[in-house]
């Protein structure tokens, strides 16, 4: 008996002749929150379909709770899990209802189905919409008894096709708490895809990157945030900074150039196209401050300041190339007015190179 | 303009009389055309249903095929009923020709494209992720396709209507396997034909109109219970 809920090996979709997944290894354990996120059309909602058997895969093994997908009872293997969709659709009644509906299909009736569905309303935080509508609810309240739904028959897995992607900023941030918090207190296991970085840093501990259908990152968020595998992993997740470069080996490390002017060696032997630059990794220079030893000095001038809670956002020219640069507030405001001349300075080691 | 008013007054006289013979006829109309449009709902549905849901080879060309049917001439679909029902024909031996089955059969072959057709129109117009939506909640395919029927059910009978209007207004059919016999296959249509070629037009006119209040019934019930379940699934 596997211990993993979720074990692909060799998975092989495909859709109209063409491949779109083809995932070699992966496993989630119990209790585990992966998040996967790519570019549209990497796969991610077919994976979803996958897992929950909705769509049928060619080659391979996906094994749920350790059983092949293939050849289990579908049925009764799809109910151990729960699949919650970007756009929320409901029963032409009352919220009660309508998370009610999955125990009604399973035949789960009276005081236990209530019992039930008044838990998940109550962790949910729509008791209180218990008897309205459920087709005339707000999004995020939408969202909020679609969740609801999908937690009322206790899945043993949680799979969430952008769940959130709809809604607003605040509305989203708040829900994602929530079922943060959700997910910690029910330790339900959970696969939720998403195109935000925002969405994945505030939910999981370990992040899966799907591009083309593959499987080409599997760490923490911030190791892809920092570290990405690709340039377009790198665009995908953010990265302020991702800069054509050329490189030159040298004895013992590898002479890296953005520019004429700007280069900086990388101990190893490294062969990259792009250089990515988190905007955080840079600090301001006084105008008299010694450059300590080991670090990358660049001088050029402020052409826009995008202010922010936490850090201030400055886009600097240096030569031909516009840097995005994050400082501290008080540094901000005191250096980074538009048109201003600034010395600024980065560690190498802080610098991620990529080969594509 | 005289014409019209005297069949209307005669056709309340013959409503408001309790006319014997008038109350055969519509009771029969209803029947024939009632079970028909219940037998193509049968027939209709699950077709309506499987063209809008399965992808299969051929599907086009059924499609192709269901919307040809849609439009069948009653007359032709009369003469080939009556070739397979008459004595010497395939289904001569079942005695049916010249009886109200044959009728049925006759306006259930009309009315199932119709149905069939409107179902898939139906079907189609939901939500293509409802059904995905569906069986990921735990739904097994009987209870998929019922939550889908509910939910189309504003369109489906809006197919029902369409199926029973298209057969309870048909004369050609049902006078060529009929024969609009008194008291067995005489329907409101095929007395209005008749009554027409005898030259009376005052009681031609009377039966239209009573055509015309039953078919308004029909479908004035169909409207509401269509009103009254509207909704559904978002």
């Amino acid at each position: 008996m596997s211990s993993h809920v979720l074990a692909i090996d060799g998975l092989r979709v495909y859709r109209g002749g063409k491949r779109v997944l083809a995932i070699e290894k992966l496993t989630v354990s119990p209790g585990e929150v992966v998040t996967f996120i790519g570019p549209n059309g990497a796969g991610k909602s077919t994976l979803l379909l996958a897992i929950n058997m909705l769509l049928p895969y060619q080659e391979g093994s996906l094994k749920l709770f350790g059983q092949e997908a293939a050849k289990a009872n579908e049925l009764a293997l799809r109910r151990r899990c729960s699949l919650l969709f970007q756009e929320p659709m409901f029963l032409d009644d009352t919220v009660y209802n309508n998370v009610a509906l999955p125990l009604t299909l399973r035949k789960i009736k009276g005081k236990e189905a209530e019992a039930r569905v008044l838990r998940v309303l109550e962790i949910t935080r729509c008791r209180h919409l218990a008897g309205r509508p459920a087709q005339r609810l707000s999004g995020g309240e939408a969202q909020r008894v679609n969740l609801a739904r999908a937690l009322v028959t206790g899945p043993e897995l949680l799979l969430l096709d952008e769940p959130f992607g709809s809604l607003d900023m605040v509305t989203r941030r708040s829900l994602l708490a929530e079922l943060r918090q959700i997910l910690e207190d029910e330790a339900v296991t959970a696969i939720m895809v998403s195109h935000s970085m925002g969405d994945v840093l505030y939910l999981s501990k370990r992040t899966v990157v799907l591009q083309e259908g593959s499987v080409t990152q599997d760490s923490s968020p911030e190791n892809i945030l920092r570290r990405p595998a690709n340039a377009e992993i790198a665009r995908i997740s953010g990265m302020d900074n991702i800069l054509r470069c050329q490189t030159a080996l040298l004895q013992q490390e590898t002479w890296v150039s953005l520019t004429e002017r700007i280069g900086f060696a990388v101990p190893g032997a490294v062969a990259a196209a792009y250089c990515c630059l988190p905007g955080d990794i840079f600090r301001l220079l006084s105008q008299n401050e010694m450059l300590a030893p080991g670090w990358v000095e660049v001088c050029g001038y402020t052409r826009h300041v995008i202010p922010g809670v936490g850090h201030y956002q400055a886009k600097v020219a240096i030569g031909d190339i516009e840097f995005t640069v994050r400082l501290p507030r008080d540094q901000a405001i005191m250096a980074l007015a538009p048109g201003r001349t600034v010395r600024l300075a980065f560690h190498p080691s802080d610098v991620h190179l990529v080969a594509r | 303009m005289e014409a019209i008013i005297n069949g209307l007054y005669q056709a309340l006289t013959l409503l408001l009389g309790g006319d014997a013979e008038l109350y055969q006829v519509i009771l029969l109309t209803l029947q024939v055309s009632g079970t028909a449009t219940l037998i193509s709902i049968f027939l209709g549905v699950p077709v309506g249903l499987t063209l809008a849901l399965k992808d299969f080879p051929g599907k086009q060309a059924c499609l192709s095929f269901i919307n040809f049917g849609m439009g069948l001439p009653p007359v032709v679909v009369g003469l080939f009923v009556s070739l397979l029902l008459w004595r010497y024909g395939p289904l001569g031996a079942l005695g049916l020709m010249y009886t109200s089955w044959a009728m049925i059969i006759a306006q259930a072959v009309i009315a199932s494209p119709i149905v069939a057709g409107l179902t898939f129109a139906a079907i189609g117009s939901l939500n293509p992720k409802l059904r995905l939506q569906l069986i990921s909640l735990g739904a097994a395919w009987p209870q998929t396709y019922w939550l889908l029927i509910k939910q189309a059910r504003i369109g489906l009978l809006a197919a029902v209507m369409a199926g029973f209007g298209g057969v309870v207004s048909e004369v050609g059919a049902s006078m060529m396997v009929g024969g609009n016999v008194k008291g067995e296959t005489r329907v409101l249509t095929t007395a209005t034909v008749m009554e027409v070629g005898k030259g009376n037009y005052d009681l031609a006119l009377a039966f239209s109109f009573v055509l015309l209040l039953v078919a308004y019934a029909v479908v004035a019930l169909l409207t509401y219970s269509q009103n009254k379940g509207k909704g559904g699934w978002s």
